[in-house]
């Protein structure tokens, strides 16, 4: 396929010389008397076109098939031509449509027989259509910006359709060295110029019509190379009717258009409820939807002859949709000899807009395909689903016609808009129910549904931290969470090892989009604040754990806490400046808030249950880690006692001291917080 | 002779190409496979007198080549070079290639006929036409190692100014959802199943999760499908939710990801490919324009879910989508002048319909310069209101005339009455103001 073939440009130069106010001298009865009113009436004289109307009249119909099939990329300039050309129109994309022509030809009006002919010529025309053809619209203009170095490969070539009343054979070729002749001055004009580009190749289609009746004085010819710039043809054409069915058979050869009879369409029902009626339509379309029938050879499913000409279409029959049908879209069924039934197209209307689809008839070549329930991730049964189809709807697409601008005063892409989001929408999305504890919680849904976003209103924070404090009281309140208990042996983690789960994964989350901006890390110095301690603290809370811990669940809380701290260190030099401010935040958010609960790190931590932490990581829990966490928990035993324990005085370690430490800072920091 | 012991090399062609129409018709890339011992046969049905009548040809007895499907021949010669070069066999099948429009390769075997040298060259026929597509589904952070078959062919889009055939990306991105009702049935250049497989740390495909007969193979597959796998849980949503993903394939080209249910048990992610450009679905309007809701005022979806933002009206609508006027047949033209006479018989009643239909043929006489047309539709009212039954409403009469006249007016061609743009308007009679209010 080429976009800049001969079917680029068309020039139509229609004769407006004196004779051209001719009748056709083919009648139009356009009085038809309705039955019970014709007696007595005479009815008026029958009317008939002139050569100039039929002439206009066709050409309206070829640009308007045209029109149709091609809304863009294909242009039409129309020239009138009699003591000199008028153009009609430009290039430009606003200018191509029936309306802009039809005004214009209405300004123009009939041709005036009392002019003088010898000051009338379709030359003038002629002469116009080969400038106008080096005149370079704005589809070359892109496409040679585009290239750049290789701007040459944007070609220029077009078609000449003229529509006159010729003299003679040697009048019609004195027309075509005026032509060519043109086009060789023309081009040298182009050669110089920036604007400008040279014909390539021209197909000069000279239409040579007369009144019904008479005799021809032109004999048709058929294309020839005059050039190698120019191509011509000659069409000898009765007017009327006939010329109207040459354009209509021009147009399909001009671009590659083939035709489909629709048949058994039925009429619609308000009208003949009840009734067989049905009615036929012939389709013009791009002649790919015949491929099929074309190498097939069955090409002569249905060649008809109509008002005289040869006219070749293919019979297809309407299926009417039944009540399950696909939108807006009918089926459509070709007629075998062997009476088997077979759809082959599809007719489907997309805001106003018919397109016709042609459908594989044929085998598929990818029969009996494997399910995807068999292969990769086939066996896995608990995919979040449901929260994926949310995602997607989340994550629809709509046009943006108006341009809009980034900050920075640059195009703002609407699709790189919408990857952008897909991108922060999954920064922690697991795949399935038992990889998430967040994620199965309702309660999480008012940080989890915002926290995602490119900036958050205030609004959003104040509901983020809510869902914290709410956590925080569920945690207090020792509500149970939705926690996997996949691949664990006996009842799973006890509940507090359940909230260090769900605190670190909804840390997880938070911490995935801190960088989006400064009211997301708020809501993460919310979390770091509310959920268990930052690791100084931790540590020293766990120096002083309680006593009646058992000796085994110290030593395994010492191991914990020394991969959780090399863990936490890394992390901590990630966000070191974060974390200075959290500090300070923890005290001032906790105490905020009304409703805001005890800060929970005033509750001792009970004890370390048997299940060891899991390891800290981004992402879900695997079940390696975890079944080695608990290997190595049961190895490292019996090692180093606890420190807490070692300092304890009758068996009891104070818990807490930090908190003092803390305490003045607390209340300095509750004024400025109270401003938020 | 039709006792199958002679080479002749254009039957075979003919009848793979009469199987390839018949099973999968002319639309669906075939490669041919031709094994040969490079001899070219004997006489009539030989290669050589194949190709010598080969101009000679009417369109019933048509070479096979090319072949009326998009193809690649490939030949496998059970020779070496130095054998087939010995005589002209090579230029003979050569020929063959070139008359496929190029689209094809020979393959000869390296050093002596052995079956080591015959497994070699059918290797690398493997390597060059049987290459699993592998690509990587993105959607944001989620991934998924796939297959993609049957392998998405190159396509060009502009012969002449951008002949590079293009190839889709590896890596495949989601841009975002739509909904089925919505892509509706959208023309595609080709459909694929999209395979999820496991790979090894090497890139190497381990499994595709398919059990499979070997034992080794069955307990990675099994493994495979015990983890999680993106494809699996974008197929379950796009099924459930009945959406398509938009998926990147290219600069300027675009596909979309579905569910296809082969069965009620069995279905399959599927990857069907648009024609390449900026905007492939006019209905959809620019792919690069197509955002996220987040960014609209408000959900283009509705609060409930109940509207669309597709499909986006044409800029230009179609002619059969207006009330465009065409007289070429004399039908079009009486239904046009039937519909003025029945609206002016019931005048006052039909004024607006009545002038919009005159309005109309007017301007569409005036642009086809078919000015007679306007004389005799004055003439034909004229005579209306010389029938207009004694019952009838007195302004019926005042507006056929008004319009007759209008008309002739117009008809005169004059640009004071010929202007297009202008209107014909009823005329305001003492009884025209009751009537309006009718209306």
């Amino acid at each position: 396929m080429k976009i800049f073939s001969e079917s680029h440009k068309t020039v139509f130069v229609v004769d407006h010389c004196p004779y051209m106010a001719e009748s056709c001298r083919q009648h139009v009865e356009f009085d038809m008397l309705v039955k019970n009113r014709t007696q007595g009436i005479i009815p008026l004289a029958p009317i008939s076109k002139s050569l100039w109307t039929c002439s206009v009249e066709s050409s309206m119909e070829y640009c308007r098939i045209m029109y149709d099939i091609f809304p863009f990329k294909k242009l039409v300039n129309f020239i009138v031509s009699d003591s000199g050309a008028h153009v009609l129109n430009s290039w430009t994309q606003e200018d191509q449509n029936l309306q802009e022509l039809m005004a214009a030809l209405a300004a123009v009006g009939p041709p005036n027989p009392r002019a003088d002919p010898e000051c009338c010529s379709i030359l003038h025309g002629l002469v116009a259509a080969v400038e106008t053809l080096c005149k370079i619209t704005e589809y070359q203009h892109e496409a040679r910006t585009l290239l750049m170095e290789n701007a040459e490969r944007v070609g220029n070539r077009g078609r000449i359709i003229c529509i006159t009343n010729a003299k003679s054979d040697s009048h019609v070729r004195m027309l075509e060295d005026c032509v060519q002749e043109t086009i060789h001055e023309h081009n040298k004009l182009a050669a110089n110029s920036d604007h400008l580009m040279q014909i390539q190749k021209c197909e000069l289609v000279l239409i040579h019509t007369y009144p019904v009746g008479e005799d021809s004085l032109v004999s048709d010819r058929p294309k020839k190379e005059l050039s190698p710039v120019l191509t011509s043809e000659v069409h000898s054409v009765r007017a009327g009717r006939h010329l109207a069915t040459k354009l209509n058979i021009l147009v399909q050869q001009h671009f590659d258009l083939a035709s489909t009879t629709i048949t058994n369409i039925p009429m619609k029902e308000e009208q003949h409820a009840n009734t067989s009626a049905n009615y036929d339509v012939e389709l013009l379309h791009h002649k790919d939807a015949h491929v099929d029938f074309l190498k097939s050879g069955d090409n002569h499913l249905s060649g008809s002859s109509r008002e005289g000409s040869f006219k070749e279409t293919i019979t297809l029959k309407w299926c009417t949709p039944r009540t399950n049908n696909i939108g807006r879209s009918v089926l459509l069924e070709q007629p075998r000899k062997s009476g088997s039934k077979v759809i082959s197209h599809m007719l489907s209307s997309h805001g106003g807009e018919i397109f016709l689809h042609v459908l594989s008839s044929s085998r598929s070549i990818l029969e009996d395909p494997p399910s995807i329930s068999e292969g990769c991730g086939g066996r896995v049964t608990d995919y979040r689903i449901t929260d994926f189809g949310e995602f997607m709807r989340e994550n629809r697409l709509t046009p943006f016609l108006d341009p809009r601008y980034k900050i920075d005063g640059s195009l703002e892409i609407p699709l790189e808009r919408a990857k952008d989001q897909l991108e922060k929408h999954t920064r922690y999305w697991p795949m399935i129910i038992s990889q998430t504890t967040i994620f199965n919680m309702q309660a999480v849904v008012p940080l989890a549904s915002v926290i995602v976003k490119e900036s958050l209103t205030e609004e959003d924070v104040l509901n983020c931290q809510k869902t914290i404090y709410n956590l925080v009281d569920m945690e207090r309140k020792n509500d149970p969470l939705p926690i996997s208990t996949v691949g664990t042996r006996g009842k799973g983690p006890k509940r507090d090892e359940q909230y260090r789960i769900m605190w670190n994964e909804l840390e997880t989350l938070v911490r995935a989009h801190i960088n989006n901006s400064e009211k997301h890390q708020r809501v993460l110095e919310c979390l770091m604040a509310c959920r268990s301690k930052p690791p100084e603290e931790e540590e020293r809370k766990k120096r002083g754990r309680k006593r009646e811990d058992k000796e085994d669940k110290s030593e395994k809380a010492v191991k914990d806490y020394e991969q959780e701290k090399s863990w936490q260190d890394s992390e901590r030099l990630k966000g070191i400046l974060e974390r200075g401010k959290e500090e300070l935040a923890e005290a001032e958010i906790i105490k905020d808030s009304p409703d805001s609960p005890e800060p929970p790190n005033k509750k001792p931590l009970v004890e370390m249950d048997e299940t060891p932490p899991v390891e800290k990581s981004k992402g879900p829990v695997s079940l390696l880690s975890l079944w080695s966490n608990r290997i190595n928990t049961a190895n490292s035993r019996k090692h180093q006692e606890f420190a807490g324990r070692l300092n304890s005085v009758n068996n009891r370690a104070e818990l807490y001291q930090h908190l003092k430490e803390e305490n003045g800072m607390e209340t300095t920091e509750n004024g400025k917080a109270s401003r938020q | 002779m039709d006792d199958y012991d002679k080479t002749c090399l254009e039957s075979a062609l003919v009848g793979v190409c009469n199987i390839v129409q018949q099973e999968w018709g002319g639309a669906i890339p075939c490669q041919v496979v031709l094994v040969t011992d490079g001899c070219l046969g004997i006489g009539r049905g030989s290669l050589r007198h194949s190709l010598a009548t080969h101009n000679q040809r009417s369109e019933s007895n048509r070479f096979p080549l090319p072949f009326p499907f998009p193809s690649k021949l490939y030949i496998m010669c059970m020779a070496n070079l130095e054998e087939l070069q010995s005589t002209d066999s090579l230029d003979c099948l050569e020929r063959l290639i070139d008359l496929n429009n190029g689209e094809g390769q020979i393959f000869t075997i390296d050093g002596p006929l052995c079956l080591k040298n015959v497994q070699s060259m059918f290797g690398k026929l493997i390597d060059l036409a049987y290459t699993p597509f592998h690509a990587v589904l993105k959607c944001g952070h989620l991934t998924a190692d796939v297959q993609v078959f049957p392998r998405p062919e190159p396509f060009v889009i502009d012969e002449e100014i951008d002949p590079i055939p293009k190839v889709i990306n590896t890596d495949l991105e989601i841009v975002g959802f739509i909904d089925i009702a919505d892509i509706s049935s959208p023309p595609v250049l080709s459909r694929h199943l999209v395979l999820p497989i496991a790979l090894n740390k090497e890139g190497d495909e381990v499994g595709t999760g398919i059990t499979d007969d070997n034992e080794d193979e069955n307990s990675a597959n099994q493994i495979a499908g015990k983890i999680p796998n993106f494809c699996v849980l974008l197929h379950g949503s796009l099924k459930v939710e009945g959406m398509v993903a938009i998926v990147q394939l290219g600069p300027e080209w675009h596909g979309m990801l579905y569910s296809q249910a082969d069965s009620k048990k069995k279905s399959n992610l599927m990857m069907s490919l648009f024609e390449p450009g900026p905007e492939p679905l006019p209905w959809l309007g620019k792919m690069v324009q197509l955002g996220p809701i987040s960014d609209a005022k408000e959900n283009p979806y509705g609060e409930d879910d109940n509207k669309s933002p597709f499909p986006l009206q044409p800029k230009n609508k179609r002619s059969y989508a207006q009330n465009v006027t065409v007289w070429i047949k004399p039908s079009g033209l009486q239904t046009d002048v039937q519909k003025i006479l029945r609206n002016a018989r019931k005048l006052p009643e039909k004024t607006q319909t009545f002038y919009k239909e005159l309005n109309r043929l007017r301007k569409a006489a005036l642009a086809f310069g078919f000015l007679d047309l306007l004389k005799g539709v004055a003439d034909m009212l004229e005579r209306e209101c010389t029938l207009l039954p004694d019952t009838a409403h007195p302004d019926a009469a005042f507006q056929l005339t008004h319009a007759a006249q209008q008309l002739k007016l117009a008809s005169t061609g004059t640009s004071e009455y010929a202007g297009y743009d202008h209107n014909i308007t009823p005329l305001q009679t003492d009884f025209s103001g009751s009537s309006a209010e009718r209306i």
